[in-house]
Order: C-alpha cells, then structure tokens, then sequence
C-alpha cells in the first residue's frame, strides 16, 4: 500500500473526479487502529466507483463529501488492512477500525517494469525492507543494513575498512566469470555500483605474486546512497521474479523506492547521532617468555639482544587500530505538499571515523524530491539527489611488498617498539620487515572523493480513466553521473619506499561513469464492472547507456612533500574505457480471476547489448507465474497461497569479453605489442538462468502469524566460462560462451509471529532460514582451478557434478565456501514507551582459506604458535607434508548485527521542552556488530581479499580489521 | 483507445529497430593480421622482446634461488625460502613451480603471428621481410632455449599453430627441442644475411652493435655457440663463436643486454632492490667460495662488485648477512648473453674437446680483467680445469640467469650444490606446468 502506484492512482484519481458529481451530504466518522483504539492520521477513505477521496487528520478523523446514495466506501491506512464498508443512504457518521497489517499483505509489490500487485496475490518471494527497518541501527554503508534482513540473501564485507565494500549475492552462484553484483535500480533507473580499484597495488605489489585479480580492497559506489531516504527495498532474487529486468537480472535486482512528499503542512524530522567504532578482533602475536627463544627465530643475536626485555610487549595492533574517535551523523528531511505539489527535501551530514589511523569515511548528501500535477492527467515527478563521499582507507589485503599491516605483523616480533612520530623521518626502522606499518598510516594517504549525482524525471500520464478502462504512460529519464577521484600517495620517506630504487609513489585516479536512463511504458487495466477480475496489459522500451572512464596516472621517485605526479621521476598512465549500451523490450499481461484470489501472469522480455558479440541480436527471456488465494481452508488457518514461477533472465557478458586485447608496453621509447593472454569470444552471449519457483504463504492464528515457504530451482546455462588454456599455446585463457551449466536449488522460509499485541506491548518476532547448494552439472572443458594463490594454499576448483564453491588443497577437496544455512533472528518490542529491536545473524558452515593465520605461522609468530598438536608450528608442519587442509577453517559465524533500545519521550514533556509543534521525540541507543560468536581464527569470517567475486571469495590475506559501532541517536519530529 | 495501443506499440518496435554500432576495442588494439603496416610489424617485433622480458629477470631471481646464487626473505610469501628450496614443487602454481614458461611461449607466439602475417605485407621489401624472419626466429630460439633451462623433461611442445583454442602442440623430446632452437638459429642466419642493411624497425638500446641484420648474426651465433654447449657438441660451439662477437673489440661486458627502464609503459628492474633494506640476499657461499685476488687478502673482485654486506637476517632457518647490488638502478638493463660468456664458452668446449692449453688464455682473461685473480699456469687435470670454469661462470654470471645450476646439471654435478637445511633439495627441473599436461590427459 506504500507503494507508489497506490499513491499515483489516488492522486489521480482526485484529479479527475468529474466536478459535475452531486455532493449532497457529509460523512463523518474516525478511523482507528483495531489494537489500540488510537486515531490513524493519514487513512484514505474512498467511494469505489467514483473518484471521491477523503483524507484523515492527525486524530484519525475525516469528512467525505458524498452523493446522497448507497455508497461503497474503503478504507485504506499505511500498515493496516483495508476495509470495505457499504453505507446506507441515510448514514452520516461512519466509524472504522482497521487491524494492523503486520505481514504487509496489502503493500503492493513490484512484479513488472511499472506495475505492481498486493503482497497477498504476489506469485513470488519477494523480500521487501522497509526505511524504518533499513535505519534501526547506523550504518555506513546501504548493504550491510540489509545484512540478515533477506531470505535467499548472503551479504557479507570484504573487509573492515570505513566506506563499506560488499558483496550481495542472492540465491547462490550464479556464475563462474561474469559480474556477481545484483542490478540495483533507484526510483526506475538502473545505477552503477561499480568497485574501482584505488592504486595501492602500485605499492603493495600484491598482483605479482602470481593472482591477475585487483587486491586493492575497493568500495562498490552503491554505498553511496543514503539509507534515511529509502522508503522502502524490493529485492527480486531471481529469474522468476525479475525476468521483466531481462539481460542484467541473473544476480536479482535490487529495486529502491525513495521517501515522497504527502499533501499537508510540513514535516520536518531530524536525527542526530553520535557514536563510536571500536575494533572487535585482534589477532595478538607470539609471546617469548625468554631471550632464547626469540634467538631461535631471529637470527640478528645483537640487535633481538638489544630490544629483548622479557616481559616488555608493545602492541603494535592496537597501536595501528586502536582507534576510537567520535563520529557523527545528522539527517534531516522536510515533506508536505498541497495538492498539486508535493516535495521531500532531506539532507544528511555523516563523519565515521575508523579504528586505524588517518582512516575514516565522511558523506553529505542531499536529495530533493517533487511532485507536480501539471494537469489532471498529466503528472510530472523530478528527483534530485548529490552526494559526496570520502573514504580513507589506509592499506590492507595482500601484499608482496611487506607494507599491509597484516602481512608485517606476522614478522615483527612483539618486543620491538615501532612507535615514533610525530615527523615521517622519526619513526623507528623496523628491523623485521620492510616496512613500520605506524609510519605508513600516519603519512600515507590513500583517499577516495566521490561526488555523484543522480537525476530523475518522471512523467506519469492518464491517458484514459474510466471505471472499466484505465491507460498510463511512464516515461522515466534517469542519470546517475559520478566522478571517483583516488589520490593515493606514499611519500618517499616511508621506510618501504626506497626498496624498488624508486622512492616516493603516487597514484591518481579520476574514473567518471554516466548511465543514463530512457523507458517509456504503457499499462492498461481492464476491471468489468462485477469487479471479479482485473486485466493489466503492460509493453515497454527501456534504453540504457553506461560509460565508465577511469584514467589512472602511477608515478614513482616523487619529490618529498609532492602529490603532484608531475613532481615524480617515473610515470606511467592507464585508461580503462567502458561505453555500454543496451535495449530491452518487454510485453506483460496480469489477470487477476475469481474474486481476485487467482492471479496468472506472463511475460516476455527481449534485450540486445554491445557487450554480446552481435550488439544487434536480440535474446529473449520469457516469465509465467500463477497463485491462488485459499480464504480459511480450515480451522487455524486463515488464508494460505500457493505459488509457482518461472522465468529466464540473462547475466551479460563483462565489457571487452568478446575483444582478444594486446598487451603493450615500451622498451626504451620504443612501442611493442603483443598478443594478450586473454582471447575473447566474437560470439559471446549472455548467460541464461532459468529458475522455477514455488511456494506458499500461509496466516496463521487469527492473523498474528506468517510462514512463507518457497524452493527454487535455477539452471544457469551459456556459462561463461574462462578457459584455461595450455599456455605453450601463448596465451594463457580465453573467455567464452560455453554450453556449460550450473544448478542452484535452494528452500527459503519465514516465520513472522505477533505474539502480543496490546495497547502497551506489541512483539514482532521474525526468524528466516535460508539454505542453498550448487553443482556444476555440465562442464564442457577439462576440470579447472580458479582463484587463491596455488594449489598448496587453497583454490576453487570447477569441476563436473561438484559444488561450484569446492576448495581444493594439495591433498584434494578440503572445503566449499557455501554456506551449510543461514538464519536469522530479529525481534520488535514495543513496551509502553520503549522500543527494543535486535537481529541476529547465523551463518552456518561456508569455509574460509585463512593466509592471514598461514603467514603468522610463517613467521613462527602467532599466538598458539608452539601449542602442541594444534598450534602454527603443527600446522606449518601439516602444510608442509601436504596438507592445505590445515589453513582451511570453518566460516561459521553468529553476528548480533542490531540492537536498539529507543524511549519515545511523553508529549507533555516534549510539548514542555521544545513546544508544542514537536511531533515526536525518541532517544536511542543502539549498536551495530556488538557481538560475535565464531570458531574462526582470522580477524572476521566475513573476507574476500580479491573484493566481490562469483566464486573467489573468502579468501583472507590481511584485511582490515573489522570493528563494531555504538551509537546514541536523537529523533525529533515537527 | 485502440489507436494509443497501437500508437505504443509501434513506438516500442520503432525503437527496438534502432541498430547498434559494432564496436572495437577503445582500449587496445587488436593483434597483428594480414598485409600489416610497417608499424604493425614493427610494434609485433618489440612485443616479443616485451613478451620476454616479462618473466626475463623473474628467471634469474627464482632459478638463481635454486641454483644457490641468491635468497628471498619476503615475509609477504615463503614460498621463496620453501617451495623453491624445499619442495614440493607446485605445476599449479603461476609464480613458482608453474612458472617460467607461459611468457616465453608468449614471445613465440607473437613470432608465429608475425611469421604467419609479414609475408603476406605490401608494406615491405622482400629483404626487410627477410630481415624479420631472421629476428623472429633468433628471437623465438632465444625463448626455447630459457623453457629448455627450466625444464629437463621430454615434455616439451613445439608450436607453430596461431588459432585460438587449438589443440595443444604434441611434446617433443628435449633432444627434439634443442635441434629445433639449432634449426630456428641456423635459419636466420640464412634469412638474416638476406636481409639487407637494415631492420624494418628499431632495436632497443641493449641491441645496440647488434641492431642491423649483419651483426645480429654475431649476437644469433653467441646463442647458438651456448645451444652447442649444452648438447655437447663443442666443435659445433667453436664454429659457432668463430661467427659470433667473441673477438669482437671491446670490453667484457660487449654484448647483448635487455633494457629496463622507468618510462612510460616501461618496466623497472625487478632485480634492482635496495642492497641493504631489500628482500633480496646473496648465498653465503659466494663468499666461502670465492678465491683471492692477487693481493692475497681480498676476495675475487666479482664478489667484491656485486655483493655487499649486511646485517645478518634469517627467515625459515636460513641466513645471509650478505646483500647483492648486480643491478645498481632501475634501469639497469640485464645480459642476454655478453663476450664474457662467449669466452667462457669457449674455454668450455675446448675443454669439452680436452684441449686444456687452449682454454688457458680465455680462463686467464678472465680471472684477472674481471676478478682481479692471479692467472694460472695450467689448468690441471679435466676435472681441475672443469672446476675452474664453472667457478668463472658462477663468478661471471652470477644474477644473470642461475648459470650455477644450469651448469651444475649439465656436468651432473647438482648434488654439489650447497644445501642450508636437512630437508633441502636441490631440484633438476621444474615441473611441466598443470595447465599443460591437463588438457593432454
């Protein structure tokens, strides 16, 4: 019911109601909530077969102005059930309560490119998120508030680092090579949430130790959005449900719907927050009880003498990331409107600083929604929004340069103390390793500044509107335009710098990426007069054209005190060019039958890219889906629905699949070319993901309990696939469309209760299970590896009638990245005035390559390091014989990602403190990742070193230190 | 009403009519295809060197861990101190065990496209066409023969096919492999010396002397006088050095150097590392090992030039308080193969022929012009005189492409390799990469 269309098809309706209509009495009446007897604001209350409107105080009260006659009047409020109620010609006062709508059975859900359905017809499982559920507790960054919120959904960090970096991946693997990241629209347009790499391999030469993949740790742009605006979160998990998204919709979409104006006086709202990060783990280092001991692994008998206190320990982890600075977030909105127009303005001004040193992530933001009726049947809706972001992120991830902390600690023993400062040139030299990793983050800078802006403009035309007949067109134009500049700059005297005879590096970035949007679509509905069954025919055209652009200028031998890379010595310079553009057509007809408890769809979608071999060969992806209503088919059970979907969408190939790009380079000045160890695919296709659904969603106990119940089925087929291919041949891969096929089956289930409700207690209690396997059930090349550094250190191996997620050590499979299930546990309390919510997340299984751990036992410096049997001399030891089973370790983990305590102040007293236009006043205190259950030794279970992968995940090399937040929050409302 | 349903429908077919532009690659360009352009070859014929030079110095650094010249203490990856030394010896690995093939069948590759495509150009005479073949195939010998260095197995593929994804070339033999090195030597020769007086394209500066199609006949001739060494056949060596730059004027260090370079788009020297603060570090034995100079006090002056102390380090049980300063700057450019070498070879084969008093003088030149040695009067018995060259080759060449254990090998003589811990091996071979015997099974 919040959905826009409702709201579009009420505000037109008042507009075209013919003015002829005889307005001969008043209704009067109060619309109150079923449970507490209190007053709805807002409720609409309609006379079906005409267009009259009215709209309900903040006291719940209304006046309809009616014609003298038997009227059929409904009832509709934002979170409760509708009502239907006839009133006699003679009624001048009609008083309604309405049952909370706790299931949402009423929100209308998205199942086309411009049309919607009620939850309770809805043929899929469609996981919704509302703004109010988004921003319970703070968040950096939009993913990880929807961390434990989405059956089907596995979203986890790459790492701790301030500005997020995450990866969202619905139902399983969806393929081995091409992109993984779900489509994220926002408002009807398509944006980008594109990852650049920052530069800091320049440094950390972390690419040539053998892995072609960028280990840089980059931030996805989506965390760009600010959560306060959302008004609510669709998430279509698959092909059944997103096939109308057609080419890009394998890795389901992401549909976001921003915060609108209503008609009415403004309202303001403001939150201000204050808060710390702190870091949750830390891994310690090996304690020498004796000089002899530290003699056995260090060889430098003088200089372990000289620094050798027994007793004296620094802590180098807590001296780097020990940071626990104040951070801020202040948002503030205003909407309201008159009845041709209507605004939503917010703003929002957010400073996290991060554990480590000199790292941290600011964001401003502001947005500007309007609505404007141009005439009764024209509507034109304009959404603005910029935004900057800034992240500094230090360095973190692999390295082959002894410059990540993680890969120095495990070599610098715990009795050397690295602390200096405050100039670049007093710090001490670490004798250990090549780098102070205190130095380093105190003048290395490795900063990200984004400015983005993302543009709307909506036109939503009436073209017919009668009772039988409605037609709209939407034409939606959208650009998403963001300019990314990384400044990474490691200045010459850093104790690393001078190691490659090039002291002083600097790395500047400018990527820009403009996706800009066209869709025009056409829906008609036909509802006869008996009302038992509604018809929507919807055709569309969507044209979307992105254009990546990054320029990268590296220079080495920088002068000291430069940023400039005019001021270096050396420089090279990179550009990465990507101008896609893509077309998609599409067809829908939704009836909904007998007394609209049956509901059949189907649908086509065509698309055609330039990223395919042929940009001008069309593939088509078609959708057909079917449930019915069953109203109390016995005792207990109030309504049940059965479901089943299907539907194909495609995953298009990468940009530049389908070129064999050179290599080049100069010699001295002189220009050569090479063929590159890549070759492409002139015929490369998009993939295909057919996916079967089915399900049921069943009310219990007198509507105070949900099971939604669903398994699916997708085949992915057209895998594309990389090739190994013998490099005598002189190259070393070729990416193409292969005949290759994977198989995800899965089961989601929710189960919401409401086991009190009362005037003083409300309780709303949601657990959700997820569980899903892969197999590649079809390989048409030789059994391959793919990802990790080698055999002996652990790698995915993609192999026939095997889970797609399979590690494989030397001595052979040694683990699988796949989760065994997911659940998750999140409880609303509502007592009097307080409000207690937590989520829990468990992730149950789903291993994790642990390099990190490999390279402190390396070192012969981790904490258990000579514990018998079990300790990183024994797994050394292991590794050694064989068996890489040793540094591969159960990703089980238990989060409690949220909890908020929040106290919505007495009126009186607000109206005593602030006067009396305070609306709402609430404390909070809440805290993000405070606890944490987990067996595994690394710094989190939640890791990927080579950023958001298909397959290559959770592999930890040196990452950033997670850390948990705690903050205090004020909302004011007036 | 119906006239707005058709009115959007034709609209929507409309523009799903509209036609999309094929496109090209906006950042790269496309290999080299028929009838190229005179810069298309030329930019073909630097890439092979481009293509070589990728894993060029990466050779000498992890084959010269193996051959005992030189440690890595990289906290960052132990396989320098373990896979290399220790085993085992991972075929699926792309940076070590796996390694030091895939560039090198690169650099062939790009020959094949080039031999499959310059005939066809309009673009060049018939000598310069000529003249690239003669480059091409020297260039592509120079490739084999680095495989042939790292791998001992009679698993090794000859490839001519150019085609994506075309069946893997059949292995050949290592005796099959080396004729063919002979064979692609000896060829361009043939092409070369029809090749008129110059290359249709630039040679980079560590050519230089050898950049036209007649003296790259003397650099081709240095090659093959080394293939000749190592198959033994050294009267083959002596005719192939009487045509190569052995007696060339000039000093020692004459010959042919890859470049590096902090251009753009050039590479630095990997090898080029801070002596004193660097991951890098000298084998102790150098030091043991080396002999005396005249002086009677300081070691060899090779040793005294190319290694430097320092504080002592260990990682994984080992430890060197020496550090190695063969490449001073990032732009110092590594030997292909220099005159010292070549006089080198030459004393070898003589002595492979037992013809000892011809080898004194070439051994005397050079311990005492580069090591500042005492010459010898005599070189002894064979196995004297044999020790006494590979001690000259180590000191020589040293850094520049694990001559010690190539050597080593071919005299059978790796178990007198120095060895720092008990489970240490020192490996004949690397293994033949997983990705190329797994498509074959």
């Amino acid at each position: 019911m919040t959905h826009r269309w409702w709201g579009m098809v009420v505000a037109l309706g008042t507009l075209v109601a013919p003015s002829a209509v005889a307005q001969v009495r008043t209704v009067n009446g109060m619309v109150t909530n079923a449970q507490t007897g209190q007053g709805i604001a807002e409720a609409t209350i309609s006379v079906q077969g005409t267009r009259i409107v009215a709209q309900t105080g903040p006291d719940g009260r209304y006046s309809l102005n009616a014609p003298d006659d038997t009227l059929t009047v409904v009832f509709r409020a934002i979170g409760f059930r509708s009502q239907t109620d006839t009133l006699l010609m003679d009624v001048a006062t009609a008083d309604v309560s309405l049952e909370p709508d706790i299931f949402k059975l009423e929100e209308v859900v998205v199942t086309g490119q411009s049309t919607g359905i009620e939850r309770q017809n809805l043929p899929n499982a469609v996981a919704t998120v509302s703004g109010s559920e988004l921003t319970r507790a703070p968040t950096g960054t939009l993913e990880s508030a929807l961390q434990g919120k989405i059956p089907g959904a596995l979203i986890q960090a790459n790492s701790g680092a301030p500005g997020g970096g995450m990866q969202v991946n619905l139902r399983g693997v969806s393929t081995i090579t091409a992109g993984s990241d779900p489509l994220f629209v926002v408002d009807g347009v398509v944006i980008s949430n594109e990852a650049i790499p920052n530069g800091a391999d320049a440094v950390t030469q972390a690419q040539a130790g053998g892995n072609p993949r960028n280990q840089d740790n980059p931030t996805n742009r989506i965390a760009d959005l600010n959560p306060a605006d959302i008004e609510r979160i669709e998430v279509l998990k698959g092909g059944s449900a997103a096939a109308i998204y057609g080419s890009k919709a394998t890795n389901g979409v992401v549909i976001i719907t921003t915060k609108r104006g209503q008609e009415g006086y403004p309202q303001f709202s403001l939150t201000q927050r204050f808060g710390v990060f702190s870091r949750a783990n830390d891994l310690g280092r090996r304690n020498f009880e004796t000089l002899e001991e530290a003699l056995s692994v260090y060889s430098d008998t003088a200089l372990v003498t000289s620094l050798f206190q027994p007793g004296r320990t620094f802590d180098i982890e807590d001296q780097v990331y020990g940071r626990e600075a104040l951070s801020y977030e202040t948002s503030a909105s205003v909407s309201g409107g008159t009845a041709q127009t209507r605004y939503y303005v917010s703003g929002l001004v957010k400073n996290d600083e991060g554990i480590a040193i000199n790292t941290g992530y600011e964001k401003q933001a502001v947005r500007a929604n309007l609505d404007q009726d141009l005439a009764d049947w024209i509507q034109l809706s304009v959404n603005s929004n910029v935004i900057h972001s800034r992240s500094d992120r230090g360095l973190s991830n692999n390295d082959n340069a002894g410059t990540s902390p993680y890969l120095v600690f495990p070599f610098t023993p715990n009795f050397v103390d690295l602390q200096g400062g405050p100039e670049i040139t007093d710090f001490p030299l670490n004798p250990f390793e090549r780098s102070n990793p205190i130095q380093t983050f105190s003048f290395l800078k490795n900063n990200e500044d984004t400015w983005r802006a993302l543009g709307t403009v909506t036109a939503r035309m009436n073209l017919m509107a009668k009772p039988k007949h409605t037609m709209n067109l939407i034409t939606i134009g959208g650009v998403d335009y963001f300019n990314q500049e990384n400044d990474f700059v490691s200045p010459p005297e850093l104790e690393y710098e001078p190691n490659d005879g090039q002291p002083g590096t600097v790395v500047l970035s400018k990527s820009s990426n403009l996706n800009l949007n066209l869709a025009v679509n056409g829906n008609y509905t036909y509802t006869p007069e008996s009302d038992d069954f509604q018809a929507t025919t919807s055709l569309g055209v969507q044209y979307e054209n992105r254009s990546l652009d990054a320029t990268r200028v590296l220079g080495r031998t920088l002068l000291s005190g430069q940023e400039n890379p005019d001021q270096a010595a050396s420089l090279s310079v990179l550009q990465d060019d990507r101008p896609v553009q893509d077309l998609g057509i599409y067809g829908q007809e939704e009836v909904l039958l007998f007394d609209r408890r049956l509901l059949l769809t189907a649908g086509v979608r065509a698309d055609k890219s330039n990223t395919n071999g042929d940009p001008n060969k069309y593939f088509v992806y078609p959708k057909a889906a079917v449930s019915y209503r069953f109203i109390q088919p016995f005792r207990g059970l109030d309504e049940i629905k059965l479901r089943g979907a299907y539907g194909q969408t495609g995953n298009q190939p990468l940009f530049g699949a389908k070129f064999s790009p050179d290599t080049t380079g100069t010699i001295g000045g002189i220009f050569g070319t090479l063929p590159g160890n890549r070759a492409g695919d002139p015929f490369i296709k998009p993939e295909r993901q057919t996916e079967l659904e089915a399900g049921f969603d069943a009310q219990l106990a007198g509507g105070r309990a949900e099971l939604n119940f669903t398994v699916y089925q997708r085949n992915i087929t057209d895998l594309l696939l990389e090739q190994t291919l013998p490099p005598s041949s002189g190259q070393e891969f070729r990416v193409f469309s292969s005949d290759s096929e994977l198989r995800n089956r899965g089961l989601e289930a929710t189960f919401t209760v409401s086991p009190i409700q009362s005037r003083d207690v409300n309780w709303l209690f949601r657990t959700t299970f997820f569980k899903n396997s892969s197999v590649i059930t079809r390989l048409s090349v030789p059994t391959f590896q793919t990802g990790g550094f080698a055999l002996a250190l652990g790698t995915y191996q993609i192999e026939e009638d095997s889970s797609a997620t399979q590690i494989f050590g030397t001595e052979g499979k040694v683990g699988d990245a796949t989760p065994d299930f997911q659940m998750s546990f999140s409880s609303d309390l509502d007592f009097k005035r307080f409000t207690l919510g937590f989520l829990l997340d468990w992730k149950q299984g789903g291993d994790i390559i642990n390099l990190t751990e490999y390279l402190y036992d390396a070192g012969q410096n981790s904490v258990d390091y000579l514990e018998p049997l079990v300790g990183g001399l024994a797994r050394q030891d292991s590794i050694n014989a064989g068996f890489t089973s040793a540094y591969v370790q159960d990703g089980t983990y238990l989060k409690l990602r949220e909890v908020t305590l929040a106290y919505h102040l007495p009126e009186g007293f607000t109206r005593g403190l602030f006067g009396s236009t305070v609306r709402y006043a609430r404390l909070s205190l809440s805290g993000r990742n405070l606890l944490r259950f987990t067996g595994y030794r690394g710094l989190d279970p939640e890791v990927s070193n080579f950023g958001n992968q298909a397959i290559v995940r959770n592999i930890d090399v040196a990452p950033f230190p997670p850390s948990r937040s705690f903050f205090f929050s004020i909302d004011l409302g007036f | 009403m119906r006239q707005l349903h058709v009115l959007l429908l034709l609209g929507v077919l409309t523009s799903a009519g509209c036609s999309f532009d094929e496109t090209t690659n906006p950042n790269s360009p496309e290999p080299i295809g028929e009838n190229p352009s005179r810069s298309d070859v030329a930019v073909a014929a630097t890439g092979m060197l481009l293509a070589f030079r990728t894993d060029f110095a990466d050779f000498a650094l992890d084959m010269g861990i193996i051959a005992r010249e030189l440690y890595r203490f990289d906290g960052s990856d132990p396989r320098f101190t373990a896979e290399l030394l220790l085993g085992p010896l991972d075929a699926g690995g792309e940076a070590f065990g796996g390694d030091h093939w895939a560039d090198q069948y690169a650099a062939i590759r790009g020959g094949n496209m080039m031999i499959a495509t310059v005939p066809s150009s309009t673009n060049l005479s018939d000598a310069e066409k000529s003249a690239t073949a003669g480059y091409v195939k020297t260039i592509q010998a120079l490739n084999y023969l680095m495989i042939l260095n790292s791998h001992t197995q009679d698993s090794i593929p000859i490839v001519t096919d150019t085609a994506v994804a075309a069946p893997p070339a059949p292995f050949q033999t290592r005796a099959t492999v080396f004729a063919h090195v002979a064979s692609l030597l000896d060829g361009a020769v043939t092409d070369l010396q029809a090749g008129g007086a110059a290359f249709p394209f630039a040679l980079p500066s560590g050519f230089a002397g050898f950049n036209t199609p007649a003296n790259f006949i003397l650099f081709n001739r240095g090659l093959r006088a080394r293939v000749a060494v190592y198959t033994d056949d050294f009267a083959g060596a002596l005719t192939a050095l009487a045509a190569s730059f052995v007696d060339v004027p000039g000093p020692l260090a004459l010959g042919v150097y890859m470049d590096y370079g902090t251009g753009a788009g050039d590479l630095a020297n990997p090898l080029s590392i801070d002596p004193q603060q660097g991951e890098n570090f000298a084998h102790p034995s150098l030091e043991t090992g080396a002999q005396l100079q005249v002086d009677g006090v300081s070691l060899d002056q090779r040793f005294v030039d190319k290694i430097v102390p320092r504080p002592i380090s260990s990682n994984n049980g080992l430890t060197s308080d020496l550090g190695w300063i063969r490449y001073p700057s990032p732009g110092s450019p590594i030997p292909i193969i220099k005159k010292e070498e070549l006089i080198l070879l030459r004393a070898e084969a003589n002595i492979g022929l037992s013809n000892l008093p011809a080898a004194l003088p070439d051994i005397n030149l050079v311990r005492t012009t580069s090591g500042n040695l005492p010459a010898l009067g005599d070189l002894g018995t064979p196995e004297e005189a044999l020790n006494e060259l590979l001690y000259n080759k180590l000191y020589s060449l040293v850094f520049e492409g694990a001559h010690r254990w190539i050597d080593a090998r071919h005299y059978g003589r790796l178990d007198s390799l120095p060895v720092d811990r008990p489970s240490d091996v020192v490996f004949p071979t690397l293994p033949i990469p997983t990705d190329e015997t797994l498509p074959r099974q």
